[in-house]
Formats: C-alpha cells, sequence, structure tokens
C-alpha cells in the first residue's frame, strides 16, 4: 500500500464554479521513494503539497475523492488532529529559508518548538536532541548556533536549520518545495545531497518540488509533470528525460540551454501559460502544442498509461499512434 | 534524441486565446472597484458630496441669509419639537439667525479652512520631504531635526501659538492649520522616498541620464503619492476640528462668520436652555469628520493593494 | 574587433564601521578586475553571492566609481571625464536588471518608460519618439497597444522584454546583464534570452552577462569570467572553461550544475564549507579553506592571476589540471 494516496484532488479559489487552480490530480509515493512534481509558475505544483498539508484557507476548496496519508483520510481531519500529523509525520521545507525561519527567535528555540510540540521534549532533553538534529544536517560548530538568530546565518545554514525543524519529528514523508532556487550553486549542491542522504538514513518518502528538471535528473526516481493545474505526465526518471511521452515535457526539455549547445537559438514554445480566464475547451496545451490536431482543441485528453508512463495525450511521443 | 520545438520566440499570446493584459482596466476603474467594496468609504463620500455640494450651492440651498436676525423668532427649537416652525428647520439661535442655513454656509467655510490648510501644508511638505530623502547625509538631517521639534510640541497648542502672533481671523487660522500639519508629510514623503529609492527602476532612470528633478517628481514621486493621499484625507479632517477648536477657543473665525466652531463657542451658554444650538453644529462636525475618515480608511484600502501588486 | 570597453584592475574598497567602540573594517568588494570587451561579444561573469559581480556590475554602469583602476568607455576614460563626457559615457552603457518586478516604474505607462531615455538624450520630436519605441516594442515582441497599459498588467516575462527594450532605445555599445533571467520560468526564459541574442546580433551590443546558472552562461558567453571573493579566478574563452576548468572553484561551480542526463562516471567535485566572512577574508589564497588540493603555500602565499593554456588563472598549481 502506499504511503500517500492522492486521487482527483481539485483546488478552486471562489464558488463550485470557479476554474480550478489544481485539476484532477492522482498521486501516489510509496514509503521511501523520491518523487519530484515539476511544473512552472501557474502550474499548481506548490498549491498540490499546500491542499495536502491543510494549509488551503477559504475561499479555497478543497476537494478529492481520496487523499490518504498512511492509511488516514486527511480530508476528514479536524484541525487538532491535523497538527498532529502535521510537523510530525508529514513535514514541509520551503523555499526561502530567510522568511521560513521566525526572524524573532532563536535557532535553538524553535527546533526546540518542534520538539516539545510533537514528542514532548523538554529542557535539556530537547537541547541535546536540538545539538544532534544539527549535527545531522552538517552545521559547523553546532553549539554556537543553537543561540544565533536566523539573519545571523547564511541562506545554506539557514536551510539546513529548516530542515533539522522538518526531520525533528522524524517524519515519513518530508516534502520539499524548491528548497534550493535561493541558494548558490555549490551549496544548493550541498543541500541537495544532504536531502537524498537524510532520506535513506530516516527511510523517509521525499517529494521534492522544483522547476529545475537538470535537479530532479540527478535526484529523483519517479517525476510528475504539472501543466496548469493538471498531470500531464507521470514516469521513472531516466526514461522520461530519454523518451519523453507529453509535448509539454519534451518542449521544457528542450527548452534547456543544455540542449541547445552549439545551437543559435533555444528552442522554446510560443505564448504562455492560460491563466484562469482563457482556459482552452480542448486540451490546456492545445493553443501553444506543436503536434496540435483538431479533436485535441475539442476534447479534454485523460492521464492514460502509454508505453512506460502516464501522459495526458491523445498522440504521446513515445507511441506509434494511427 | 528530443526534436528541438520549432517557434516563434517573439510572440507573446498565440492566436486564439486571449491577450491577457488587455483584459486589465484602467487604474481609475480598478481603484473604484476595490473603493467600492467598502461600504463605510462609500456612505463616507456620499456625506462628503453632500456637504461639498452645500459649500458649492450654499446661496440657493440655504432657506435663509445665515446673518439676518430674525428678532421675534429667538432661539425657536427645530421644527419636530413643540414651539417648533417649518420656517425654521433646525431651529434658531441666540440672535434669531436660521441655524440651518448657518450650518449649510458653514460648510464653506470648514471646506476652505481644510482644502487650504491641506494644499498649504502639503505642497512644501513633499518639498521637503523629496529633498530629505534625496539627499540623506547633510539635508535630510536637518530637516528631519526641525520636523521633530515641531512634532514635540502638542499641536493644538502650537496653532494657538501661531495665531496669538499672527492675530486671529481665517487665513490666520489656515496658516495655523498648515504649520501644525506640514511634519506629518515630510516624514511620510521622505519615508516612502527613501524606500523607493533603492528600488531598481529608479537605477535604471539614472542610467537613462534623469536629471535630479526629473528623478524626484517624475520618477519616484508618483510611487510615493498613496500613503500622501490618504493623510491628506485624514488632515483635512483634523483641520476641520482644529479649526473649531480655535474657533471655540475665540482665536479662529470670528463671529459673525458662520464657522461650526465658533458657533459652538457662542452657544456654550445656552447647553441647558436650547440644546440644539450646540448640538447640531457639534453634531454637524461628528458626521463631517466621521465621513472624511471612513472615506480616507476606504482610500488607504483601495491604494495599498495596488500597491503590493505592482511592487 | 572594436574594442568597446576596457578595464584595468577595478577596484572597490568600502569602509564599513563595526559598532561605536570597534573601528571600521575595510571591504574589498572587488578586487582587481580586468578585462577587455569587443563589439557584439559576450562576456559572462560568474559566481555565488558575495563574488563581487553586482559591485562590478555598479561600476561598469557608472553608478558608483572605482576606489582605483581604469575604465574606458568606447575609446572614453570614465575618471575625470566632464559633464558632456559623462552624458555620452550613460548613452553608451546600460543595464537590465535581475528582478522583472522592480526595474519597472509601477506608476508608468511602459510607453512613456520606453520614450524616457529618448526624451533625455535626443533632441527628437514626439512623433519621432513614438515612432521609434513602437519599432523597439515590436521587435521585443509587445503589441502595439500594450504602449498605454502599466507595467503590473504583464507577466514577469514580458516585463524583461520591456525592461531590455528601454536598455537597448539607445542603441547602447555595452550592455550589462544582472541575471536577467533567473527570476523566469524555463520556456520563459528560453524565450527571453532568444530576444537577447537576436538583438544583440542586430545592434552589435556587447554584452556583460552576469549569472550563477552555468548552463545559461554556456549558451549565451564568448568568453567567462569567473570571479570569487571579489577577485577573477579565471578568465578566458568559454569552450576552453567548460571543456577543461584549470581552477578547483571553477571545477567545483560546473560539477555542482545538476545535468539532465548525469555522468555517473564523472567524478564529483564538492567542495566543502561556506564562503568567508568578507570583512576577514583568509589569508594567501582566499579559496584555500575550501579548496581540496591546498598547500602550505596556498595559505601563505597569493596566487597571481598568470597566462596558463590561453586564459588566465589564479591557482598556483593550475598546471597539474592539464
Amino acid at each position: 500500500m502506499s504511503l500517500l494516496q492522492i486521487n482527483n484532488l481539485a483546488v478552486r479559489f471562489g464558488d463550485a464554479n470557479a476554474t480550478p487552480v489544481v485539476d484532477g490530480l492522482d498521486l501516489s509515493v510509496s514509503a521511501g521513494e523520491i518523487l519530484a512534481i515539476v511544473g512552472e509558475s501557474g502550474s499548481g505544483k506548490s498549491v498540490t503539497m499546500m491542499a495536502l498539508m491543510g494549509l488551503i484557507e477559504a475561499p479555497g476548496r478543497v476537494t478529492a475523492d481520496t487523499l490518504r496519508f498512511d492509511g488516514t483520510d486527511m480530508l476528514g481531519l479536524s484541525a487538532r488532529q491535523r497538527r498532529k500529523i502535521i510537523g510530525k509525520d508529514i513535514a514541509m521545507v520551503f523555499q526561502d529559508p530567510m522568511t521560513a525561519l521566525n526572524p524573532s527567535y532563536t535557532v535553538g528555540f524553535q527546533i526546540e518548538e518542534v520538539l516539545r510540540q510533537h514528542l514532548g521534549l523538554k529542557g535539556r532533553a530537547a537541547r541535546q536532541r536540538a545539538l544532534e538534529l544539527l549535527q545531522k544536517v552538517e552545521i559547523p560548530a553546532p553549539e554556537s548556533r543553537l543561540d544565533a538568530y536566523p539573519h545571523q546565518l547564511s541562506g545554506g545554514m539557514s536551510q539546513r536549520v529548516a530542515i533539522a525543524m522538518a526531520i525533528a519529528g522524524e517524519p515519513r514523508l518530508l516534502i520539499a518545495d524548491e528548497p534550493t532556487t535561493a541558494l548558490d550553486v555549490t551549496i544548493q549542491a550541498q543541500i541537495m545531497e544532504l536531502l537524498v542522504n537524510l532520506q535513506k538514513a530516516q527511510d523517509m518518502a521525499l517529494i521534492l518540488i522544483t522547476h529545475d528538471l537538470a535537479v530532479v535528473a540527478e535526484t529523483a526516481k519517479r517525476v510528475c509533470v504539472m501543466y496548469a493545474g493538471q498531470a500531464v505526465e507521470v514516469g521513472q526518471v531516466p526514461e522520461l528525460f530519454d523518451v519523453p511521452a507529453h509535448p509539454y515535457t519534451e518542449a521544457l526539455l528542450a527548452a534547456i540551454p543544455e540542449h541547445s549547445l552549439g545551437a543559435e537559438r533555444l528552442a522554446t514554445l510560443p505564448g504562455i501559460v492560460p491563466g484562469r480566464y482563457d482556459r482552452p475547451n480542448g486540451c490546456l496545451l492545445s493553443p501553444r502544442c506543436p503536434y496540435v490536431r483538431d479533436n485535441c482543441r475539442q476534447q479534454r485528453p485523460a492521464l492514460d498509461p502509454k508505453a512506460q508512463s502516464l501522459a495526458r495525450c491523445f498522440y504521446p511521443l513515445n507511441q506509434e499512434v494511427a | 534524441m528530443v526534436n528541438p520545438v520549432v517557434n516563434d520566440a517573439t510572440s507573446t499570446s498565440p492566436s486564439g486565446s486571449l491577450d491577457q493584459s488587455l483584459l486589465y482596466p484602467s487604474p481609475l476603474k480598478e481603484f473604484w472597484h476595490a473603493f467600492s467594496r467598502n461600504k463605510g468609504a462609500v456612505m463616507g463620500l456620499a456625506f462628503v458630496c453632500l456637504i461639498v455640494f452645500c459649500a458649492l450651492f450654499a446661496p440657493w440651498v440655504a432657506p435663509h441669509d445665515p446673518s439676518e436676525q430674525y428678532r421675534e423668532a429667538l432661539l425657536t427649537p427645530p421644527a419636530w419639537l413643540e414651539g417648533g416652525s417649518l420656517q425654521y428647520l433646525l431651529g434658531t439661535d441666540e440672535l434669531g439667525r436660521d441655524l440651518l442655513s448657518r450650518l449649510i454656509h458653514g460648510a464653506r467655510l470648514s471646506l476652505l479652512i481644510g482644502l487650504s490648510s491641506v494644499v498649504l501644508s502639503l505642497i512644501p511638505g513633499i518639498f521637503m520631504g523629496l529633498l530629505a530623502g534625496f539627499f540623506p547625509r547633510l539635508l535630510g538631517p536637518s530637516i528631519m531635526r526641525m520636523m521633530d521639534v515641531m512634532l514635540a510640541l502638542p499641536s493644538l497648542l502650537l496653532a494657538v501659538a501661531v495665531v496669538a502672533i499672527l492675530g486671529p481671523g481665517l487665513i490666520n487660522t489656515v496658516i495655523a492649520i498648515a504649520i501644525v500639519s506640514l511634519p506629518s508629510y515630510v516624514r511620510l514623503t521622505r519615508a516612502a522616498v527613501m524606500g523607493e529609492l533603492n528600488r531598481d527602476y529608479v537605477t535604471a532612470a539614472r542610467l537613462a541620464g534623469a536629471s535630479l528633478p526629473r528623478l524626484m517628481f517624475v520618477t519616484v514621486l508618483p510611487n510615493c503619492m498613496a500613503p500622501l493621499i490618504v493623510q491628506a484625507t485624514l488632515s483635512f479632517s483634523s483641520a476641520i476640528l482644529d479649526a473649531a477648536a480655535l474657533g471655540f477657543l475665540g482665536l479662529g473665525v470670528q463671529p459673525p462668520t458662520p464657522e461650526w466652531g465658533t458657533m459652538l463657542a457662542s452657544a456654550r451658554d445656552y447647553i441647558e436652555r436650547a440644546w440644539w444650538v450646540v448640538s447640531l453644529p457639534g453634531l454637524t462636525i461628528l458626521l463631517s469628520v466621521l465621513a472624511i475618515n471612513l472615506m480616507g480608511d476606504g482610500l488607504r484600502d483601495a491604494l495599498d493593494p495596488k500597491l503590493k501588486n505592482a511592487a | 574587433m572594436t574594442v568597446v570597453l576596457t578595464a584595468r584592475d577595478l577596484t572597490r574598497h568600502y569602509e564599513v564601521s563595526r559598532g561605536l567602540f570597534k573601528g571600521s573594517a575595510h571591504v574589498r568588494a572587488l578586487n582587481g578586475v580586468s578585462f577587455e570587451l569587443e563589439a557584439g561579444k559576450t562576456l559572462a561573469v560568474v559566481g555565488e553571492s558575495g563574488c563581487g559581480k553586482s559591485t562590478l556590475a555598479r561600476a561598469l554602469t557608472l553608478i558608483e566609481e572605482p576606489t582605483s583602476g581604469s575604465l574606458r568607455i568606447d575609446g572614453l576614460e570614465v575618471k575625470g571625464a566632464d559633464k558632456a563626457e559623462r552624458k555620452q559615457l550613460r548613452r553608451d552603457v546600460q543595464m537590465v536588471f535581475q528582478s522583472p518586478y522592480a526595474s519597472l516604474n509601477p506608476r508608468q505607462k511602459i510607453g512613456d518608460q520606453l520614450a524616457e531615455p529618448l526624451l533625455i538624450n535626443t533632441s527628437l520630436s514626439k512623433a519621432e519618439r513614438r515612432e521609434r519605441v513602437q519599432r523597439m516594442m515590436e521587435q521585443v515582441g509587445l503589441r502595439p497597444e500594450h504602449y498605454q497599459r502599466y507595467p503590473h498588467m504583464f507577466s514577469g516575462g514580458q516585463r524583461q522584454r520591456i525592461a531590455l527594450a528601454r536598455a537597448m532605445m539607445l542603441q547602447p555599445k555595452v550592455l550589462v546583464a544582472d541575471e536577467p533571467t533567473s527570476a523566469l520560468d524555463v520556456s520563459i526564459q528560453a524565450q527571453v534570452l532568444n530576444l537577447f541574442m537576436d538583438l544583440q546580433r542586430e545592434y552589435h551590443t556587447a554584452y556583460v552577462f552576469i549569472s550563477h546558472n552555468l548552463a545559461v552562461v554556456r549558451h549565451v558567453a564568448d568568453d567567462v569570467l569567473v570571479m570569487y571573493l571579489g577577485a577573477p579566478v579565471e578568465m578566458g574563452d568559454k569552450q576552453r572553461i567548460y571543456e577543461r576548468p584549470l581552477h578547483p572553484y571553477t571545477q567545483a561551480l560546473l560539477s555542482a550544475t545538476p545535468s539532465i542526463h548525469p555522468d555517473p562516471a564523472k567524478p564529483k567535485t564538492r567542495i566543502a564549507g561556506e564562503l568567508p566572512n568578507p570583512l576577514n577574508p583568509p589569508s594567501g589564497c582566499t579559496f584555500h579553506k575550501r579548496c581540496p588540493y591546498a598547500t602550505q603555500r596556498c595559505v601563505a602565499e597569493v596566487p597571481a592571476l598568470r597566462t596558463v593554456d590561453q586564459r588566465q588563472v589564479a591557482c598556483h598549481y593550475a598546471e597539474q589540471f592539464l
């Protein structure tokens, strides 16, 4: 049984007829697995995780057929029950470490707060455990850092502290939302390595949300590509990048400078992601898709198995279609 | 190997889907949309419009001449009380003057005082604030210390002092109120200017070769207007209150000019016998100040989110 | 080819007061950077935060005056330039900033913003200005009706196009681009980068392209300058540097950059630690604390920038990587 099972998740802001920001998403994550969710701005990738964590407030509405974590139905939980799980069994690391930490409290206080809330540790035991956590995330001179304030730490250090806070409750699932986008490239490499090592050591599942396909290629085993609120392709890592099924995945890969070595221009898709008010009737990519055919504009494809991956396309690229 | 997707890199919108920038209304419409959501603000605006109407058309709207004394109708109560008459809807004062007409004409004065004191302090205030923001090393601190001194004195006492030096009367009242409100405009402008000076678009304007006056008035100032507009609206109401207070103290507008505060002062003795001579001017001041403040709140709420979107 | 910019030993030091009782400290934000720029070519400046690239950008665009060193733009020396010469210099260097949201004046129509450089620096009539603006707008992919719009009505990618158009209105000899695509999605980045290259081809503008994204740099640059703590560590032809980096920091940067097709055979040069405090830089080679090959000589002696394998490297042991 999978650790996390999501079926037909939809998030809307406004009334029941408002255009969904996340539309009919199916996702599953097994224990100890690394799944990457890839998409550009407006794809709905962050909103999906916020919905899972129960962080979507009115006027947002979350609906799903299934939203189950470790057997527990997340949809029916009360706020109190949810608080027991979020931060302990499911933890999240955010993009900007500088704003994710409370500037008015020391690092030690903030880690101990998590320990107090979820593990019931107090006083010396809490401080000792906080120290161990800082050592786990490879912060040099951890004793002195416990009393430091977030603004005294660099970006990389702050992100390590944020990770320490996230793993404090020994979560079964760690969600990292663009954890390295705000960091320098050498620090980025260090943090990604840290996340992967921690994931193996603590036997956690890791959901990595990012727009950087290269990071995904080096880290994840499975990928879900999102576009305008829908999952358009789900597949295994090297295969998806070698032979993408969905035209959007192909376009994303083609736009990366790495793929145009020596070429004068980078390959791009014209246009931009559809906003709330100009959703096409058919496939959401149809206005921009270079392979578009007539029925693409009229009907919306479903996410179906196509060769080795799932793709939301009538004419996937990795298959011969009549 | 992935086939590169052939593209038209310069098009921003493929045919068939709406260009979103065309869906956006003008800034004025957007502002009105945000403003009108605040019911209190709209009511405030309505009342303010009423006052403005009265002020503009006072001679035609007022049933009587405000200085005309009706000897036979001294201290007549308002029309809905016993002894009142429809000829004097809100009653008359101790000299037989129609209260309603005096209040309507008083609107003229209050608006005049409010408007002129705001303009008189806004313009030098913005100018000094801009200078303080653009020259933070020497000129800025000197200006701010001067403002600190002015802020340290209680505003009413300062106004009284100014009027004591210049003498009572309408013009000097306006000057006094303008001086008292100056420091807040300087501070607001300077704070806003300092916030904007670090932004890239100011650097870009510098790179384009913009001269200092252009940088100050064309590039930076329009982006500082939101807090200033809100402050101006709120000072309008304090100006009315200050004028009323000065009038009450006998230092402002002198009788028989119908000014709401002066009306309050001269009616002090009649609180028990003829409450309407005191309460109605007081009520008018209250409602006007309330209306302007509600409007100012609505303005702030409508202008702030726009700033956030544009940031 | 014509040389449009010559920088010799550009240096910028700051005095930073450290409180009431400690003296002031000396920050060497820029420490002796020299290079030449030819028309129509791109020099990429690569480095992580704190390497001095923003300081360099400010010096090149005449926002700040260097503490020492010489800067010649199109033959005109910057130091000691009189008013008329400064006006000419202004027209020759322009800049595009990182954040598309902060670089446009929120209260000015974009048409007016594009016309402003012409208004200030030329004596064209209103109609002529408008015509030039419309032409530039078309070139960057904007529609004529966009003239009347305000910046908040455009997406991030469109705003960068506007910013680029504004910088190119005076057809400057040099354009400094400070991380112009870092804030954009991959596919938008590709569109904007293509635009950069198109405009360079048309106007023969020299670019100084500052970026920490080595994949992007590989695509756009002709020459690369790698900086660390304010000083150049490696500089030369892009192909050479990417194929065989000679400085350990360059190697680490390239190694840390994730790739879509990761090569498991290639060793990862991981460097530990973080950027040292610029107020208290290490002795000798400033990189020695993090360098896997550091020796006693590196601690004691500052390596000079010397020519090895047709490029400049500041490392005592550059030859060992040949």
